[in-house]
């Protein structure tokens, strides 16, 4: 044990300065900001950023009376508001909604994508180029413009079949997936090109067939990209407004809907419960904070794509 | 461990951001050498298209028919009482469009949304820029500070919208630190500073991103021969490294609009609807109008509206997608 302690020690000693070395040659020649300027603006946009987060932290421990006050730093602390919001603001329920939406989204988005993907990168055919585009043109159209259309067609679907649709989780569903599917593919399409086509080729010559070589080469290969997408298709499902605010009944809200409900319905009459509001709002974007810092090496190519908000 | 990542490290993450934007069409297959006719006619042969059904199955219904469907229903006369039989409502041609140009505030909520997006758009790039800038070099606690920085991107817009809807109210902890108690900012006139306000807190780290990805395309050679220059830091930022930012904040500046210009949860979580006429936007006018007025029909031809919108950035995007591609010889067709 000791002497695996004393090689850890070397190699962690020896890299460091490695480090240290390289870096102050390196960083000599490509400093861009004079060290006082460097650091006003990073405690500038460090406190700009940190600051609300902090606020939301605090302001969930306090009472909304201190809230409402404008108190930043609370004057009582309590946990009353994260015992209260799980039956005040229907979270638990709404939590549980958005679990199976945005989870099911995420996982089928996904599967779908790789599949599709497979096709576009690996297969020429006639209009694959016009398919690439619209992968593009798909995640710009406004939502505005597809919700009422879709809410009637959903609507009138349902009626001809006898089938409840609209107010379904399984509709939300629907929706959401083929949302997430252009960026999902998108992601998966760039990420394709990048492995050797010669794996493919000879698991094909060894009589593979194209669902084995998805299944067995590269579903195996491409959980790096499976990562954004899955991630970023189920970001979608958690943080819609939009539909999930006509599409879904009381029972089937999602905590997005129900938080926002929650907090018009704190207009006029007494003290808004401002604790429980800044509690929800915690529980809900803790989990997906968490999951982004431990994939953001990942995820970061997520964004720069242009996904999310 | 978690202080100062090395060079590598840094590179690393920044090659995957640039993942996205590379070539739209690399040819699938170049069939090269021996066999070549024969490998590409098998492969025409048994091309899985079947995989393609599913995806292709999803947008003909929930995307394609939908937005045919909402051309059709913007030129009916649609309310509460014809909605449940659509397909036989009056049908009054192009009158949708001139009510919502004539006598809704449909101009007034384009203006809105066009002004409020570009300005939005533009505050977040002189802080995005810095931030990219101050985390290019190595420091202790650097990995930390890029964690933060982005965090305000990711939290969902519902959350942020909740919470400042806190913050900003008359008694609210922003104006207690101000010392401007009293003063509204969810409602009146200053709502829309209010919108772009939270707007490009919660929008700034895209531009951040985008930046890093720049600042790594510049070579090392750069950075020597400005040194043996003896350019100051201001000159250098200034003649050397912000013309390699013109691209990435192209591109940041069209996707960042064009997520403003379509962004609905925002305004209608931060100021609930109806929202204060200052801050009506686009998409709430057209959400109000239906599902609230009931007006559908007049709220389909708003819809289009925002398509129309949208178009102008968006088309400007594309053709910025393909040009980056413009080296691929499939791409040239």
């Amino acid at each position: 044990m000791s002497s695996t302690t004393r090689l850890v020690t070397q190699q962690t000693i020896r890299r460091a300065a490695r480090r240290t070395e390289r870096q102050s040659a390196h960083d000599e020649v490509t400093r861009l900001l004079p060290p006082w300027i460097l650091a006003i603006v990073l405690i500038v946009l460090g406190l700009i950023a940190a600051m609300p987060l902090l606020y939301i932290g605090l302001a969930s421990l306090n009472s909304d009376l201190g809230v409402a006050r404008g108190e930043f730093w609370p004057s009582t602390f309590t946990l009353d508001n994260y015992v209260n919001v799980w039956t005040s603001v229907g979270l638990a329920s709404g939590i549980a909604n958005s679990l199976i939406v945005a989870g099911s989204v995420a996982v089928l988005s996904s599967v779908i994508a790789i599949g599709t993907a497979y096709v576009l990168v690996r297969f020429p055919f006639r209009g694959r180029l016009a398919a690439l585009r619209s992968l593009v043109g798909f995640q710009s159209i406004p939502g505005t413009l597809l919700l009422l259309p879709i809410f009637v067609l959903f609507a009138s679907i349902g009626s001809v079949i006898g089938v409840q649709i609209i107010g379904t989780l399984w509709g939300l569903i629907l929706t959401y997936l083929t949302f997430a599917l252009p960026f999902s593919t998108w992601i998966m399409v760039t990420y394709l090109r990048g492995l050797p086509i010669s794996l493919e080729e000879a698991a094909r010559i060894d009589g593979a067939s194209h669902f084995g070589v998805l299944w067995r080469i590269i579903l195996p290969l491409s959980w790096p990209g499976l990562i954004v997408s899955t991630f970023f298709a189920f970001l979608l499902g958690w943080n819609d407004v939009m539909f999930a605010s006509v599409m879904t009944t009381p029972d089937t809200r999602t905590v997005a809907v129900a938080l926002q409900i929650f907090g018009a319905a704190q207009e006029g009459g007494g003290v808004p419960l401002y604790g429980q509001m800044m509690a929800s709002s915690l529980i809900c974007a803790v989990p997906v904070v968490l999951l982004f810092l431990i994939f953001q090496r990942h995820l970061v190519s997520g964004l720069t794509s242009g996904s999310v908000k | 461990m978690s202080d100062a990542p090395d060079r590598n490290e840094s590179t690393g993450t920044m090659t995957m951001t640039k993942v996205p934007t590379v070539n739209l069409d690399t040819a699938a297959d170049v069939p090269t050498g021996v066999g070549e006719q024969h490998r590409s006619r098998r492969r025409r042969r048994d091309r899985p298209m079947w995989m393609l059904a599913p995806g292709a199955l999803l947008i003909g219904v929930v995307i394609v028919v939908p937005l045919l469907i909402g051309v059709y229903l913007s030129l009916l006369d649609l309310d509460q009482y014809t909605l449940r039989d659509w397909l036989s409502a009056p049908f009054i041609g192009l009158q949708n469009y001139i009510e919502a140009v004539t006598s809704t505030n449909l101009l007034g909520a384009v203006w809105v949304s066009v002004s409020y997006s570009v300005l939005a758009t533009t505050l977040t790039i002189p802080l995005g820029v810095a931030a990219a800038i101050a985390t290019q070099n190595a420091f202790r606690g650097r990995t930390a500070m890029r964690s933060l920085f982005l965090i305000p991107y990711i939290i969902p817009t519902f959350v942020v919208g909740t919470v400042f809807r806190t913050v900003l109210q008359p008694e609210g902890v922003l104006n207690s630190a101000l010392g401007m108690e009293g003063t509204l900012w969810l409602n009146g006139p200053n709502s829309y500073w209010a919108l772009i306000f939270v707007q490009v807190w919660s929008a700034w780290p895209f531009v951040y991103l985008l930046t890093l990805a720049g600042l790594q395309s510049v070579d090392h050679e750069v950075h020597e021969a400005s040194a043996l220059d003896g350019a100051g830091w201001w000159r250098k930022l200034t003649h050397v490294i912000f013309p390699y930012l013109r691209g990435p904040l192209a591109l940041a500046v069209v996707i960042a609009t064009l997520h403003h210009l379509n962004n609905f949860t925002l305004p209608f979580v931060l100021f609930g609807v109806p929202a204060p006429s200052a801050v009506e936007v686009l998409p709430i006018l057209t959400y109000v109008t239906g599902f609230q007025s009931l007006r559908f029909g007049l709220s389909a031809a708003m819809a289009i509206f925002s398509l129309i919108l949208v178009l102008i950035p968006l088309l400007v995007y594309l053709r910025a997608v393909r040009l980056d591609s413009g080296t691929d010889k499939g791409e040239q067709r």
